[in-house]
């Protein structure tokens, strides 16, 4: 007996994977970033990989271009087992990967940058074939697009399908695409997802990587999901729901992270936003913060969570809407402004706004409250200064032989402590810390937790900004979640799960009615 | 007894302001530097020459340094050197000054550390932290000889142009100056100095700046660099341009540069002093000055070996400041030009 | 409107604009001084532009890949220098000297690129380095000796005067073609050369430039040879220009180059240039410069300052116009 082809299945023909991982497993250090991932990609076929940030998608990405190289396991392209080593190797492949932000050349025009991966295309430039030329794969996705205009005026769209465009001329097969919609309109994301067939008709695989789970439902085939570096499930899409899927992404059983912290009697208003805005980075995000209180901001990357912290600080601030501290209407216009209201910022980016590492420890700490410390004619108080930062050494436990060396030569976790003990020396009322824990390990994340609630504790109201969820349920009173520069809702502690912040995160309010 | 002090003290006090006369001690121990604008130009080689022949000749015991800064780095060069050989406590440094006053803190921390500063070539024109300067000529002599020859050249009448270096260029402008003094005289009531154009003393800025002249002023009949660059970048300039029967050119010039230009008529006479005497010199004023011969007061004398005795004078082109004449010096035309290139 | 944007180069923008200002410039030193405008006149700047400008040929495609090379003066010192030293002991005819210039240039320009491609050390400080390296090289080498016309055999000597071929009573100088001839052929070699456009690619995305498969080392390291023979080249026809050379040659061309390579529309940070522009650029410098000698009302000091306003401006222009460009696209598109 013959079975017939089961129904969904788009191909009669068997297809072979034009490429495989077997047991691929890469480290760095002590962390493992994948941990025995097996996949096969099919051509013709969107397979989306989905997880939470962290989950191992990027070095899945890097291995794949060649731009690290797996611990064990292996590789093989079609069929054959392969290393590779570079991006051009990968290339060689036909595999070829674009990203988030497109990495075109501005002062070439579109056809050249289509083109410019080609090294065996002769010596001289014939521009009126290689317009044609352009002109023929632009057709082939299905888009208009002028190869003779230059990158520098191309919308970010654009320059995406520019970036196709190139793979294409490459014959490419297999085409990794990073959160290709992070930046796109509506629209744009149509068109997109119109290439993306095109692509699957010419037999490319794509493996699409996203956050938004509707895009996936519409457009992949297979879906697999990872977590913590390992590979969770692969299932076709019509065995997958929305629900499954988030669960899988998350995993954890929620009891892990018990060890909840009893709720704060929460004391007076001390910060109120109405719909504050910022032009086509965030709008209308409103919220009361109390004395005493954690606030924590959750969502994906891409959710500008960041953006409104750094509006509430003044660095970008918002281009409408109100803030009032402790009742008093305020504008809050610059980093001073938000100083002159106690509003203090711990940023994620240690490096970029928040310590100058080739100083030492206590002037870090000193640098916004120099005020205090200045003595007759306006000279600075060494001595208090060096004090200054030593009960915050004891306070915070920096592990540091003193404070005079440099914050450089500091761990991680102990750098993050010494940017807080900066901007708690400005006895601030108003904290925001923005991704508290990035990249310090295990210890050191537990007690800059305790460190966040202690000072709670002590009065002081607290934003966090954190895309770890266990962090987020573990140190809230209230969670605000955001979607692409939208609040989405605020949850109060007592009801918000890893399931129902991620459905809102990634858009799927029509989960959590159900 | 305190009275016999007190006049003692009092005769001490004259002695040192008082002019002295010195044969300089051979064999003595003397560490000296001779810092050029910068190396490697012929001009400032030959200043070399005359210092060593007189180093030999006095039998120092000390050192002689010839250091100077790369021709890109020459006003900050030689800040740095004068303010280096100072911390090596050497006795005198010979400088012929291409940083104008911006020098004088350095010359003057140096004075204070101990370090004499003899300027030779080019003074600091302010004079401050200059023990003295050894003068090439006088620079009213260089103003009528360099009027003279544009006189002779021009057959008495007509236009005239100067092509010198840099705007701000102290012995230059000075010589520049005294030139027009003698313009004034009867005798060159016919000469028109009609413009005044600069070349930075670099070869194609020397050259466009001459051609400009050439196009500037139709009936300019001799063009006079007193630079030596300036002079040979405007003989070649109207060589190319085969002008030479035209327009002369004239000024200060170093032989071995210029012997084409004099023996094909193009600059039938130039002018210039020797630097090998000129570096001689200088070292006979230093070596006296190290060796506590002189003082470096006014009258004070030098006795300069071959070139005989020299006093010291008060500067008349500076206030305040102290200058030994050497001059004289020779012109040069197709008679005596090809012996003096060799 | 829309169709005339969208198919406009902005460095066409750039060329048109340029040759405006170059003839404004013409025209009111025309009204300014007497008998300015003159086959001579032209043949003035023509031959003191044809210095400059293979040092702005190399100077422009350096700039492009987002590097500098400071060092292009003390090269045009060093080829002219010893170039003209070994003609006093062997008089080449000009092909074996040509190559002879280019080699020397060459091999110093190597000597940077090394250290900025491979040692990736910034090129900023590497050829301030190697500016000061190179001099102190003449310095030691040359002994304080001058090269004088006499040494040099006659061919070079008559060299500045050797006219090709005359337009009316214009005389076209050899030394002008053959800086011209650089110009044309690099113009070529930048529009159709596959290779070549890898400067470009380098210098307007460095990361993408990596991702593409590009090279970039190499790339970097050919623009500073390429720097380094031009100035060879610039340094001959130095050599044969002025005939007596000391270790001062060359001495500040650097800045000279970068002027020309900036007013003529090569972005200072890399991707964007034409050598049309740099040719227009050089010319606009110099004759800038050669005319405010002849114009009386202008004194010494002011020629400096009016050639750096004229850089400043030069490079507010580029950037307001980078900025308007891509504005003006967003309206259209």
């Amino acid at each position: 007996m013959i079975s017939p082809p089961l129904a969904g299945e788009r191909s009669t023909i068997v297809s072979h994977p034009i490429l495989e991982l077997r047991h691929i497993s890469k480290s760095f250090g002590m962390t493992a970033a994948m941990a025995d991932v097996s996949i096969a990609i099919l051509p013709g076929q969107v397979h989306a990989i989905v997880g939470e940030n962290g989950a191992g998608k990027s070095t899945l990405i890097k291995i794949l271009t060649g731009v690290h190289q797996p611990d064990e396991g292996e590789m093989l392209v079609d069929g054959k087992q392969m290393q590779i080593r570079s991006t051009e190797d990968a290339q060689k492949h036909g595999i070829a990967a674009i990203f988030q932000e497109p990495m075109v050349f501005p002062d070439l025009d579109v056809a050249e940058n289509i083109f410019i991966s080609h090294h065996n295309l002769g010596l001289v430039m014939n521009w009126a074939t290689q317009y044609q030329h352009a002109n023929e794969i632009i057709a082939r996705l299905g888009i208009t697009l002028d190869p003779r205009r230059l990158a520098n005026g191309l919308t970010l769209a654009e320059q995406q399908t520019v970036e196709i465009a190139r793979a294409l001329s490459l014959n490419v097969r297999a085409l990794i695409m990073d959160e290709p919609t992070a930046s796109l309109s509506a629209h744009e994301v149509d068109r997109l997802v119109q290439i993306v067939e095109a692509l699957k008709m010419r037999g490319v695989a794509v493996i699409y990587i996203s956050h938004r789970l509707e895009e996936i439902f519409r457009i992949a085939d297979t879906v697999t999901v990872m977590r913590d570096g390992k590979h969770i499930s692969t299932k076709p899409i019509s065995q997958v729901t929305q629900q499954g899927m988030v669960r899988d992404m998350v995993g954890r059983s929620i009891n892990h992270f018990s060890m909840k912290v009893a709720a704060n009697a929460h004391g007076e208003k001390i910060l109120s936003v109405r719909n504050l805005t910022r032009d086509g980075v965030f709008s209308d995000v409103s919220f009361d913060l109390h004395i005493g209180e954690v606030l924590c901001f959750a969502g994906l990357i891409g959710s500008r969570r960041t953006d409104v912290g750094l509006a509430l600080f003044g660095v970008e601030p918002a281009t409408s809407g109100y803030i009032e501290v402790a009742r008093q209407p305020v504008t809050i216009d610059s980093p001073q402004s938000a100083l002159k209201y106690l509003i203090a910022y711990v940023s994620e980016d240690r490096r970029k706004f928040g310590l100058a590492l080739n100083m030492p420890i206590f002037a870090n700490i000193s640098l916004p409250s120099l005020k205090k410390l200045l003595r007759l004619f306006g000279l600075i108080d060494r001595k208090a200064e060096i004090a200054m930062a030593e009960s915050h050494r004891e306070r915070l436990s920096i592990r540091t032989p003193n404070v005079t060396i440099d914050v450089g030569k500091l761990s991680g976790g102990n750098q993050q402590k010494v940017m807080l003990a900066k901007w708690l020396e400005t006895e601030p009322r108003i904290l925001i810390f923005d991704e508290p824990t990035r990249g310090i390990d295990i210890g050191a994340k537990t007690e800059v937790h305790n460190i966040i609630r202690e000072l709670a504790i002590r009065g002081v109201a607290i934003i966090v900004i954190s895309s770890d969820l266990p962090e987020v349920l573990m140190l809230a009173d209230r969670v605000l979640v955001m979607r692409e520069g939208r609040q989405m809702g605020i949850f109060d502690i007592s009801e918000a799960t890893q399931e129902n912040i991620m459905a809102l995160a990634t858009g799927q309010t029509a989960a959590m009615s159900q | 007894m305190l009275k016999i002090r007190a006049i003692v003290a009092f005769a001490a006090v004259l002695i040192s302001s008082v002019s002295v006369t010195a044969d300089v001690q051979k064999g003595g121990t003397a560490n000296l530097v001779l810092l050029p604008k910068f190396l490697g130009i012929l001009p400032f080689d030959q200043a070399r020459r005359g210092a060593e022949e007189a180093h030999k000749e006095l039998q120092n015991k000390g050192s002689l340094d010839y250091i100077g800064p790369t021709p890109e780095n020459s006003v900050a060069g030689q800040i740095e050197m004068l303010t280096t050989a100072t911390t090596q406590k050497k006795n005198v440094v010979m400088l012929s000054n291409n940083a104008g006053d911006q020098i004088a803190a350095a010359a003057e921390a140096a004075q204070a550390a101990g370090t004499k500063v003899v300027t030779w070539d080019s003074p600091i024109p302010s004079g401050k932290g200059e023990t003295v300067f050894v003068a090439q000529v006088d620079f009213g002599s260089i103003g009528v000889v360099m009027a003279d020859m544009a006189h002779s050249i021009m057959g008495g009448s007509g236009d005239f142009a100067i092509l010198s270096a840099t705007p701000d260029a102290a012995n230059q402008n000075a010589w520049i100056a005294a030139m027009k003094e003698t313009l004034k005289g009867d005798k060159y009531k016919n000469l028109k100095l009609v413009d005044t154009v600069y070349g930075d003393d670099q070869a194609e800025k020397s050259y466009n700046a001459a051609l400009a002249l050439v196009d500037k002023h139709k009936n300019m009949k001799l063009i006079m660099a007193p630079t030596s660059v300036g002079i040979v970048a405007a003989s070649k300039a109207l060589q190319d341009e085969k002008l030479c029967d035209k327009i002369k050119v004239s000024g200060l010039g170093v032989p071995a540069e210029m012997v084409s230009y004099t023996m094909n008529g193009c600059a039938p006479e130039f002018a210039l002093w020797s630097f090998v005497d000129l570096g001689y010199l200088t070292y006979y004023t230093s070596y006296a000055l190290a060796t506590s011969a002189i003082k470096g007061n006014i009258g004070d004398e030098v006795n300069a070996g071959r070139m005989g005795k020299f006093k010291i004078e008060a500067d008349p082109g500076r206030k305040n400041t102290k200058r030994i004449l050497m001059g004289p010096f020779t012109v040069y035309n197709k008679k005596n030009v090809e012996a003096a290139a060799k | 409107m829309n169709v005339l944007l969208r198919n406009f180069h902005p460095q066409t923008l750039r060329v048109i604009t340029l040759a405006v200002v170059l003839l404004l410039v013409i025209v009111f030193f025309v009204s300014q001084i007497d008998n300015y405008f003159s086959p001579r006149t032209l043949n003035r700047i023509a031959s003191s532009a044809a210095v400059i400008l293979p040092i702005a040929i190399g100077q422009a495609i350096v700039v492009m890949t987002r590097n500098i090379d400071l060092s292009v003066g003390s090269l045009v010192g060093i080829t002219a220098y010893v170039t003209g030293d070994i003609l006093a002991y062997a008089p080449f005819g000009p092909f074996l000297t040509l190559f002879i210039a280019l080699s020397i240039g060459a091999l110093c320009g190597a000597f940077n690129g090394v250290l900025v491609a491979y040692g990736r050390v910034p090129s900023i400080i590497v050829t301030l380095g190697t500016l000061a390296l190179f001099r102190t090289f003449l310095v030691e080498y040359s002994e304080a000796r001058t090269i004088t016309t006499d040494s040099l055999p006659k061919w070079v000597v008559e060299l500045p005067q050797t006219t090709l071929f005359s337009v009316g009573v214009l005389e076209v100088r050899v030394m002008v073609i053959v800086a011209l001839v650089a110009a044309l052929i690099f113009s070529l070699a930048l529009w159709k050369l596959r290779a070549a456009r890898k400067f470009y690619a380098v210098g307007s995305n460095p990361d993408a430039a990596i991702m593409a498969g590009i090279n970039s080392e190499r790339v970097v390291f050919t623009a500073f040879v390429l720097s380094g023979m031009l100035a060879g080249l610039a340094g001959l026809i130095f050599l044969a220009r002025f005939g007596n050379i000391t270790v001062v040659a060359g001495l500040g061309f650097e800045l000279k180059s970068i002027a020309a390579v900036v007013v003529g529309g090569v972005n200072i940070f890399g991707g964007s240039g034409t050598i049309l522009g740099v040719v227009l650029g050089t010319l606009l410098v110099d004759t800038i410069d050669n005319s405010l000698i002849r114009w009386a009302i202008v004194s010494e000091f002011w020629r400096e300052a009016l050639l750096g306003i004229l850089i400043m401006t030069a490079v507010a222009v580029d950037t307001f116009m980078a900025r308007s460009y891509v504005q003006l696209r967003k309206l259209v598109a």
